[in-house]
């Protein structure tokens, strides 16, 4: 056929399609049930299989090699982009090598357990039980931690203390470096390597980052000759045909030639996102600064004459495509990460390397589209600082008036100077983007362990009442003493767990293919499992600030303030979890009578920000196995709920194994009730610049708050409070008229729910059934 | 040392003057308006008793000026980012006229935006006592008529109209009337065709208007007192258009909110 144009004379593949083309896409990805795919497992072992006695590097990447040589690919109807992890949407894939045993565990429950359910077919399961298990048995990873695991680290484990993760997956929580893939091309890298060889032929990294750029290559060969069948397929001339022929040509310059255009680079992008998928199997290769990096081709797109229509078209592919990945997660892990969070996360605006403030027409589409898709991934975030233009403050804020917690805000005041203290250059600190859910990193020059542990203090504070019970003449300081000691005791443990899944991970799974895209390893020749990377830092979540924050204020006042009852009648009261009418009644009053972190009682709040900073500093006195800094992080995502599991009844009133505060530095459900500004208040206490790992805050809003005009103004001025104030991130849940219905089941959870209207003062759980019902009826339209 | 009774500090009020404020609730009013929404803050300035769940609770605690100081100062930052500050509300503010100048005066001069809601219907030395302090008068104007508001609200309009007059000539104070429009009572065509006549007379030129609510009602409950308007539906959408182009009609500019 011939090629028609388009007009403005563009190419005849830009011709965009009818706004309904992206909602039918969308509803193809979520029709059928998620199933487990064990492709990826079969071909990387049988790769294993042929490469017995080789270095493990090499071993690793010829097996990533067998896989995007092998592994079956597809291009879905509509496409524009290519590259689909599995053929079927949304499947989970399987890593035997790092831990074959937990999907055993799990195999006849995947498929109906509580959270992110998989099928798996009788005949995979066959096959997973007879090969690939037998196989991985006594060789995997896992293997190795639980051999290197030293007594005292299971002791902490045992003592329900800490948590070590990352045991069951390969690398993630890092952003490659973008910016140069797509400045340079896939042909530069493997020149540079070439020429590495030539001049260190010893060194293993470098051989093996080759032969997975060179399988990279082919895999653009493959999709190039797929997509080059499909337009010979098409009978009729069709857009489609053109579009698979553009598609065609567009792989093969892209297996080495440098992107031109911003369609070239979005493919670069996410071809080099599946690669990477397919190397590690792992949570959260996040994207970094996508409106950043991507602006240039942006511009050269539109200079061009590319229509704004053409644009959305292709990011909303690639919005989709970010949902076709979900990562497969042991019950226990999906129940502190629920909902699959594969962490495409992205951060736009915030601070460029000259201190100013970053945005441009990209950054705007990217929310737009947003609005349109409104799907989980990506999950966009806002960079704030001081400088942030209200025109964008006010989109940002729109955005979040949706009401889906998207976007997330992180305050460049507050990582900017958080980076610096840990050495990191001004030029890094500012480049700063988000990895995984809320954690912080410096993309493409870090390898950051950001999600190794969890360090669970809410628990070290229960140990430490129950070691003092018996102990004459408890005074106040000697409890914060005896608390401040074991979390010393417990943080050179951590510390010692995390680096044997440090090692683990150096010593099994090297990702060669990921280190090439990460500052230095290109350069030293290491692996980012080796400590090639630039910046080699280990993420400890402290958990559970906000219930020791009210735990510590209701022992201090109940028992050495007051005098209301001994500590040794307050711990076994405890330990019967607060049984009995007496108990009952001990609960209620350390519930109502005491004051709560979220209220902005300064007192309580700073003497929970001490023990925050003794854990951090404590923290700064260790090196990783990389020779880089542990770094203390305030957040738990869903952790909440298993963590809380972990311990008993405590002295805020809380029950044995009841939820803790959620998020992280959330005020605990129920126990706040002067608003948002008091809650930002209490959390600034806590200082946030040492959460350099990541902190998690999670504000509820009521929506008629943020109603018209006058409400995004006064919403963009609370987010410049946020800002002054200090505090790392905050993201929103808009109260629908699904919460105000809970509220009214459950009105101990929402004391805080004021109703605002002028002149009037109440809260909602105060109003009479009728009065809520007609808030609630009303909640729908309040926007 | 100034005390006051105050029944309710509230923060993050969005709807009580400009920007992001806190509202300060003093508790005492000489109305008796039968739609208040805060009736616990009715009648004469000591606290009362109400009744949550079956337990006695007091309404009403007295603070010293440095007390409720340090309440404001906790939101200064985000007074600064809005333009808001506090506002004085209640009862009626003006029958604590010295202890509310005082904490107005006090927090102007840390550079705080003023604002207060009142009905005004006191001799013009209260109103007075508070102007020179005040930037934002948030003015209700309830019953125009003068019998009727005698009687069925306990107003004297002649103190009401003074102390409007004397906020609108205090030139450094904003003056935004506001008019709770209570099906059957305020919201009534005649008083409405009145509060237009006056703003008119006053040459001014904006209003707010605040449709009738229920909130209130479970109050009456907790404070075991009978609640006349328990029955009066709310006023349509239409109905409050309505009134809203009457005022729009009249060259008065009309802002309908908190409810909608």
């Amino acid at each position: 056929m011939t090629t028609s144009t388009t007009t403005n004379d563009r190419p005849a593949f830009e011709t965009t399609r009818t706004n309904t083309h992206l909602e039918t896409m969308k509803a193809n990805l979520f029709r059928q049930k998620r199933q487990i795919s064990l492709e990826r497992a079969k071909l990387y072992t049988q790769s294993y299989q042929q490469t017995i006695g080789e270095p493990t590097i090499i071993r690793r990447a010829k097996a990533t090699a067998a896989i995007l040589d092998h592994v079956a690919i597809s291009i879905r109807p509509d496409e524009r982009l290519v590259g689909n992890r599995t053929i079927r949407p949304r499947s989970g894939i399987l890593s035997p090598e790092m831990d074959p045993y937990w999907i055993m565990s799990e195999i006849d429950t995947i498929d109906h357990r509580p959270q992110d359910q998989f099928e798996f077919t009788p005949e995979d399961k066959i096959y997973y039980q007879e090969v690939l298990l037998p196989y991985w048995s006594g060789h995997s990873m896992k293997d190795f931690i639980n051999a290197q695991i030293t007594p005292d680290v299971q002791q902490a484990q045992k003592d329900l203390v800490i948590k070590l993760n990352q045991t069951d997956k390969g690398q993630g929580h890092i952003i490659m470096d973008f910016e140069q893939i797509l400045q340079h091309g896939l042909g530069y890298f493997k020149q540079q390597l070439t020429e590495k060889i030539a001049q260190q032929p010893m060194n293993d990294f470098f051989k093996a980052a080759k032969i997975v750029f060179e399988a990279v290559t082919r895999h653009f060969d493959r999709y190039a000759d797929l997509a080059a069948r499909l337009a010979q397929a098409e009978t009729t001339p069709s857009y489609r045909q053109i579009e698979l022929t553009e598609m065609a040509a567009m792989c093969r310059r892209l297996r080495t030639a440098k992107p031109t255009t911003f369609y070239e680079a979005l493919q670069l992008l996410w071809l080099v996102s599946i690669a990477a998928q397919y190397e590690s199997n792992a949570s959260s290769l996040s994207l970094g600064r996508m409106d950043q990096y991507l602006y240039p081709f942006y511009q050269t797109s539109k200079a061009q004459g590319t229509s704004d229509e053409f644009i959305r078209e292709i990011l909303g592919d690639f919005y989709l495509k970010t949902n076709d990945v979900v990562l497969l997660r042991s019950a226990e892990s999906a129940k502190c990460f629920a909902g699959f969070p594969t962490g495409y996360t992205v951060a736009l605006g915030g601070y460029d390397k000259y201190g100013q403030y970053a945005v441009n027409p990209l950054s705007y589409e990217m929310l737009d589209l947003y609005e349109a898709i409104q799907l989980p991934q990506p999950n966009l975030s806002v960079r704030i600082n001081a400088q942030i233009p209200r025109r964008f403050l006010n989109k940002t804020c729109e955005t979040i008036r949706l009401g889906t917690g998207i976007p997330m805000l992180f305050n460049d005041e507050v990582c900017v100077p958080g980076f610096l203290s840990k050495g990191v250059t001004l030029d890094d600190a500012r480049d700063y983007a988000v990895v995984g859910c809320v954690e912080t990193t410096i993309p493409g020059k870090t390898y950051g362990l950001h999600d190794i542990a969890l360090f669970n203090l809410l628990r070290i504070f229960e140990l430490t009442l129950a070691a003092l019970k018996d102990v004459p003449e408890v005074t106040y300081d000697l409890l914060r003493q005896t608390l401040l000691a074991n979390i010393d005791h417990y943080v050179a443990i951590v510390t010692k767990g995390s680096d044997i899944v440090d090692l683990g991970h150096r010593t099994f799974a090297p990702t060669p293919f990921l280190s090439t895209l990460i500052s230095d390893c290109l350069a030293n020749g290491q692996d980012v499992t080796a400590g090639g990377a630039r910046y080699n830092f280990s993420g400890i979540q402290g958990i559970g600030e906000p219930n020791l924050a009210d735990a510590l204020y209701a022992v201090n006042q109940l028992v050495f303030v007051n005098h209301e009852m001994t500590f040794k009648a307050l711990v076994q009261q405890l330990d019967h979890n607060f049984a009995g009418s007496d108990g009952e009644a001990l609960r209620q009053h350390l519930i109502h009578d005491f004051d709560k972190y979220g209220n902005d009682n300064a007192e309580l709040d700073l003497e929970c920000a001490k023990i925050f900073r003794h854990f951090a500093l404590e923290l700064d006195k260790y090196k990783n196995i990389r020779g880089g800094a542990f770094n203390a992080g305030a957040y738990t995502v869903s952790a909440h709920i298993p963590l809380g599991h972990d311990v008993g009844a405590t002295p805020d009133g809380r029950k044995a194994h009841d939820q803790l505060a959620d998020g992280g530095l959330s005020p605990m459900v129920g126990r706040d009730h002067l608003g948002p500004t008091a809650v930002l208040k209490s959390v600034s206490k806590i200082d946030n610049t040492l959460a350099v790992n990541g902190s998690l805050l999670n504000l509820k809003f009521s929506p008629d708050t943020l109603k018209g005009d006058a409400g995004i103004r006064k919403f963009a001025d609370f987010l410049l409070a946020f800002t002054q104030l200090k505090i790392r991130h905050v993201q929103f849940n808009i109260q629908s008229k699904a919460t105000l219905l809970d509220a009214q089941k459950h009105p101990e959870n929402y004391a805080g729910l004021v109703v605002r209207v002028a002149g009037y003062s109440a809260f909602f759980v105060d109003l009479n059934k009728q009065i809520q019902d007609d808030i609630i009826a009303r909640a729908e339209h309040r926007l | 040392m100034e005390r006051g009774l105050i029944f309710n500090i509230q923060r993050y009020a969005v709807h009580d003057g400009s920007g992001i404020r806190t509202v300060v609730f003093l508790q005492g009013c000489p109305l008796h308006c039968l739609w208040c929404s805060n009736p616990e803050s009715q009648g004469a300035v000591k606290p009362v008793t109400w009744y949550k769940n079956g337990q006695a609770k007091t309404v009403g605690q007295w603070y010293t000026l440095d007390a409720v100081l340090a309440e404001i100062e906790k939101d200064e930052i985000f007074y600064q980012t809005s333009g808001g500050g506090i506002t004085l509300s209640g009862g009626e503010c003006l029958v604590q006229a010295d202890f509310s100048a005082a904490l107005l005066r006090a927090v102007k001069s840390l550079g705080i935006p003023t604002a207060i809601e009142t009905t005004g219907a006191l001799p013009i030395t209260a109103i007075n006592k508070v102007l020179p302090y005040t930037d934002e008068v948030l003015f209700d104007l309830k019953i125009m008529a003068q019998p009727l508001a005698k009687q069925v609200i306990g107003d004297n309009v002649a103190f009401v109209k003074a102390s409007f007059e004397a906020a609108l000539q205090a030139s450094e104070t904003t003056v935004i009337p506001r008019i709770p429009l209570i099906p059957g009572y305020t919201a009534q065509m005649d008083n409405l065709h009145q509060i237009i006549d006056y703003l008119h007379q006053c040459g001014v030129k904006k209003v707010h208007l605040l449709p009738f609510h229920q909130y209130g009602s479970q109050k009456y409950h907790d404070l075991n007192r009978a609640y006349a308007l328990e029955k009066t539906p709310l006023l349509t959408s239409e109905a409050i258009t309505q009134i809203h182009d009457l005022f729009t009609a009249e060259n008065i500019d009309a802002v309908v909110y908190g409810l909608d």
